[in-house]
């Protein structure tokens, strides 16, 4: 019988073979942190152990609230700086402008490999499935103990097989399929399961587009998302692969999956979640006309070169009608599109560019919306009072529906724009 | 304003800025009641005068007392802290205006940033004020003083309660 | 005798001669709030004349973003829409939101500032606007609640200081330094409630956003408006944007000649070095040279004093003389006071060269200047800024903040420690 590529990974880390629902326990290749890296840094003290277990395994990521926005950010901010020295963890991205949001620095700077296990103390860590690795969200203790300890546990997890086959027609993309994928299988449906994205629809996608599936699978209730580390994902890790404990591994043919689904791209329609459950589809033309106060392009979901790209695609030489804010994920990200001449569309056209980091995704700061507010927004959650007042609504979408919905100040087709 | 107070004194030097005040961590808030729970948290060795003060005490200062932003916040966090008057040798002209306009009195006293470095004038100190002729005395020092005239127009504003008051009261009489 | 420019200015507004030491009822020709306090004068407005009440005139009043925009808190989200919607039910319709920059900067950009105009704002440095001869003042909420009832409020009328400004920059050094000399020279309270005329060669030849600088920091003086009017390319500026009542107004409102003033001072700037207001206030000042190799955590280069597309050019020459890198030590945070000097920055490249080298530059904002915002500084860190204030904890309790000129600011980033800016530039 086959494996899936969950028994597979976890097996290779394990040194054994494995199947699914068995308890193993391994060695992370890299422990990820961003701002939280300062709370795990005091519980780490608490543990009695003097050392972490592997200084250069350990990548530290400011991006919640940067630069600090308040003294409680600054000061731990400061503890995060100290502790990274007193440890000598060199994989520290600080606020300034080789940083951005956690997950999109994992997957640039060729932390991201096949085959590897990758732990972060950030529920989006999936992301990295993008590259074929195994990667998952941890708690804070949990991540305290890694670090003194070097091991984890994990139960080899059940899976779940998605195959998509056809391609997107124009005006719609990978952000519209997983929110319809979400709304169908809703909020616990890949609970602690391993998710796969098979079949020609993946291939035929960016790895951007792939990081946005992704990215969303904890929304489903995924432990880790993949998707087959084909050869563009070869070519792009090629000359920045920062270790080279990495494989490609997929899983075989006749593997066992608790679950299938198999979905054609082409039905596919521009989509959004409704407030205040990332399950809530509706399609664009369901909600079309609902007031907007604030769009916002950005987050470690839809913040990438390709995502405002699309955006600027439809801003260009117009003017938003409401308060837009724009997040490149990281600075790289911003460079280049500014390099492509898109940072000068965005600023022509009315939005407010911001320094990479999270921004308001999780209500930290720049953009926090108001009692009665209503905003629409490329990131990956809508929960009630996610990006500010407990009476404020989020509608989570496309670059394309957002910056259509921008130009408009009500939720808007993009194909109507196009 | 012709009522003698009496009360302690919270003693404090020249130059006290807005953000030693009320410090811009708070300026989002908007109802002036919940300001005094800030009043100084930043100023070192006056973290407790939020907790401690006492309405009836008193907010005495040397010069360009409220130099600075020209947050009205500053103003509020010691009159709704029962504050009945601020002291001090002279004050910026915006923290003036802010305080005039709220019909909230600020005396200038000739001589207390001197009187303060030497001592004459202490935390604690049991103060006796007259609004009316500005003279204070020191209880406890034996200390007096003795505050500026106020200008007829500024006169009118603080007794019609504030530069609203005052608008309103003149529209009223056309 | 002649009259001075704040007398001018006061008697238009006030309709009637005027004399030193009136009070005075003044027409306001702009009432503005930002969203720092513009909440407050709304809610003030609304609860002591009714929710029904309106406004003098909405055409005179406007409302900019800059405290913190975005917002970064649920309070300031609040406060920020109670402004958008008290805008849209009084007919306002000058609302620069987040995507603007610094209020005054971007009021001077949109031609809404000319020569003699009275312009209140609930900023205490609104008065740089006296950098193209308004009489421009920071206010609290309670005035300018009251002047959207009928649209006045009242001044007394200031004594005048003069002070001339002759000779040429030397290389490195900048206005900002002048500025820094003059706070420094004068004290916290050296203007005391007074007007202060700045002329002579140096002035007439400087640019806009160097007159902005010197003018920013008469607040921290004590002062009550600083007064340039407007001339040669500076006028030509105001014109294209405001209109030709510019030119009108800037002889209409200069000074007599035999106009008395309670002083004059004379500056010339021929050997004047780079200075900077040492912790914990800005009249502490130094010369760069002598504090230079002290620690510094964060560099931060903007504000309502020096955000302009000239001061980032100034930066960036610093950089560039250093091939284009900064010390990987301190955090470097650029930002523009407007959207216009990010685009302007942007298209001349030169953001691009600055975030190659790992400087953070944000969005226009007052920044870390106002209130919580980009680069808090943690207790125990020392910050080196072109903003205006330096009181201690500003910028985060137990922190302690010099400041400095562009220049001199880029050139302790360069080097990571405070560094005089013409032993880069050579």
């Amino acid at each position: 019988m086959g494996k899936t590529f969950a028994e597979k990974a976890l097996g290779r880390a394990a040194g054994q073979d494995v199947v699914a629902n068995q308890v193993v326990t391994v060695e992370p290749d890299w422990c990820m942190s961003h701002d939280n890296a300062a709370p795990i840094a005091r519980t780490f003290k608490k543990i009695g152990v003097k050392n972490v277990w592997k200084p250069e395994r350990i990548v530290f990521i400011l991006d919640h609230a940067i630069p600090a926005p308040s003294s409680d950010h600054a000061v731990n901010h400061k503890e995060v700086r100290e502790f990274s020295a007193e440890q000598g963890i060199k994989n520290f991205y600080d606020v300034m402008s080789d940083g951005g949001v956690c997950h999109q620095k994992m997957c640039e700077e060729g932390y991201a490999l096949p085959g590897l296990i990758m732990v972060g103390s950030d529920s989006h860590t999936c992301t990295y499935g993008a590259y074929g690795a195994f990667s998952t969200g941890i708690g804070r203790s949990e991540m305290a103990a890694a670090w003194a300890t070097g091991s984890i546990w994990f139960k080899v997890p059940e899976s779940m097989k998605v195959v998509v086959t056809g391609k997107f027609k124009p005006g719609v993309t990978a952000k519209d399929f997983i929110l319809k994928f979400i709304g169908d299988v809703k909020a616990d449906g890949a609970d602690y399961m391993s998710v796969e994205f098979h079949g020609e629809g993946i291939e035929n996608m960016s790895i951007a587009e792939r990081m946005t599936l992704c990215n969303m699978g904890i929304e489903f209730g995924a432990k880790n998302a993949v998707c087959k580390p084909d050869q563009k994902v070869l070519d792009a890790i090629k000359d920045n692969a920062k270790c080279d404990r990495w494989e490609p591994l997929w899983a075989d043919d006749d593997a066992v999956y608790a679950a299938e689904y198999h979905y054609d791209l082409g039905d596919i329609v521009p989509g959004v979640a409704k407030p205040h459950k990332v399950d809530n589809y509706a399609t664009v033309a369901e909600v079309k006309g609902t007031p907007i106060h604030e769009a916002f392009l950005g987050s470690c979901t839809n913040g990438r070169i390709e995502d405002l790209r699309e955006a600027a695609s439809l801003l260009k030489g117009k003017k938003i009608a409401i308060r837009t804010v724009v997040i490149p994920a990281s600075w790289k990200v911003y460079r280049q599109a500014m390099k492509e001449g898109l940072i000068d569309i965005f600023l022509d056209s009315g939005c407010v560019i911001c320094n990479p980091g999270c921004g308001p995704c999780m209500g930290n700061h720049e953009g926090i919306l108001a009692p009665g507010e209503a905003a629409i927004s490329t990131a990956n959650r809508n929960f009630k009072g996610r990006m500010g007042d407990k009476e404020s609504f989020i509608y989570l979408a496309s670059p394309l529906t957002v910056a259509a919905s921008a130009l408009k100040g009500e939720i808007t087709d993009p194909r109507e724009v196009l | 304003m012709s009522e003698v107070l009496r009360g302690r004194a919270w003693v404090f030097g020249d130059d006290v800025d807005t953000d030693l005040i009320y410090h811009n961590k708070y300026l989002a808030e908007t109802d002036p009641k919940n300001m005094p729970q800030y009043a100084f948290e930043y100023f070192p060795g006056k973290e407790h005068f939020a907790k401690e003060v006492k309405p009836g005490d008193f907010v005495v200062a040397g010069k360009n007392f409220g130099c600075g932003s020209s947050r009205e916040h500053a103003v509020y966090c010691i009159e709704y802290a029962g504050v009945p008057v601020v002291l001090a040798e002279t004050c910026s002209r915006i923290y003036y205006r802010n305080a005039i306009n709220n019909g909230y009195p600020v005396l200038f006293i000739k001589g207390i940033s001197d009187a303060i470095k030497a001592g004459k004038i202490k935390d604690g100190d049991e103060l006796e004020v007259s609004l009316d002729t500005g003279n204070i005395k020191d209880l406890t020092t034996g200390a007096e003083f003795h505050g500026d005239a106020v200008s007829d127009l500024e006169k009118d504003i603080m007794s019609a309660g504030g530069l609203i008051e005052y608008l309103k009261e003149q529209a009223a009489k056309k | 005798m002649g009259k001075t420019s704040i007398v001018k200015i006061m008697e238009r507004a006030s309709g009637k001669p005027v004399k030193v030491g009136d009070r005075v009822w003044c027409n306001i020709d702009w009432s503005t709030a930002r969203d720092f306090g513009g909440a407050n004068c709304v809610l003030q407005f609304e609860k002591e004349m009714g929710m029904e009440a309106k406004v003098w005139d909405p055409d005179k009043i406007a409302f900019t973003f800059d405290l913190q925009a975005p917002a970064h808190s649920e309070k300031v989200a609040v406060n920020q829409k109670i402004i958008r919607d008290f805008a849209k039910r009084q007919g306002i319709k000058r609302v620069f939101d987040i995507n603007h920059g610094i209020g005054q900067h971007v009021m001077l950009e949109a031609g809404m500032i000319k020569p003699g105009d009275v312009v209140l704002g609930t900023d205490s440095h609104m008065n740089l606007l006296g950098a193209v001869g308004s009489f421009a003042t920071g206010v609290g909420n309670s005035d300018i609640a009251a002047s959207w009832i009928n649209g006045t409020n009242w001044f007394r009328v200031p004594e005048t200081m003069k002070i001339e400004v002759t000779g040429k920059f030397q290389k490195g050094v900048t206005m900002r330094d002048l500025l820094t000399k003059i706070v420094g020279d004068l004290g916290a309270g050296g203007m005391d409630f007074l007007a202060v005329e700045f002329t002579g060669e140096t002035i007439e030849n400087a640019t806009l956003a160097e007159r902005i600088t010197l003018c920013s920091m008469v607040t921290e003086m004590s002062g009550k408006v600083p007064l340039i009017m407007p001339n040669g390319e500076v006028l030509k500026w105001m014109v294209e944007r405001a209109g030709p009542v510019v030119a009108e107004r800037a002889k209409e409102f200069a000074a007599d000649p035999d106009a008395e003033y309670i002083t004059v001072l004379k500056y010339d700037v021929t050997n004047l070095e780079p200075l900077a207001s040492c912790p914990d206030a800005p009249d502490n000042v130094k010369p760069v040279r002598e504090i230079a190799g002290t620690y510094v955590d964060q560099i931060h280069i903007g504000s309502c004093s020096n955000g302009r597309f000239e001061d980032i050019e100034a930066a960036f020459e610093v950089f560039k003389a250093a091939g284009c890198k900064v010390n990987p030590n301190v955090r470097v945070i650029i930002t523009p006071s407007t959207r216009e000097v990010q685009i302007q920055a942007t298209k001349a490249g030169m953001v691009e060269k600055f975030l190659e080298a790992g400087v953070v530059f944000t969005n226009p904002t007052c920044s870390l200047c106002t209130a919580e915002h980009y680069g808090v500084l943690p207790s125990g860190d020392v910050g080196c800024s072109t903003t205006n204030r330096n009181f201690i904890g500003k910028v985060g309790k137990g922190s302690h903040t010099y400041l400095m000129s562009p220049m001199s600011a880029m050139a302790t980033a360069v080097k990571g420690v405070i560094t005089d800016p013409r032993d880069i530039l050579g």
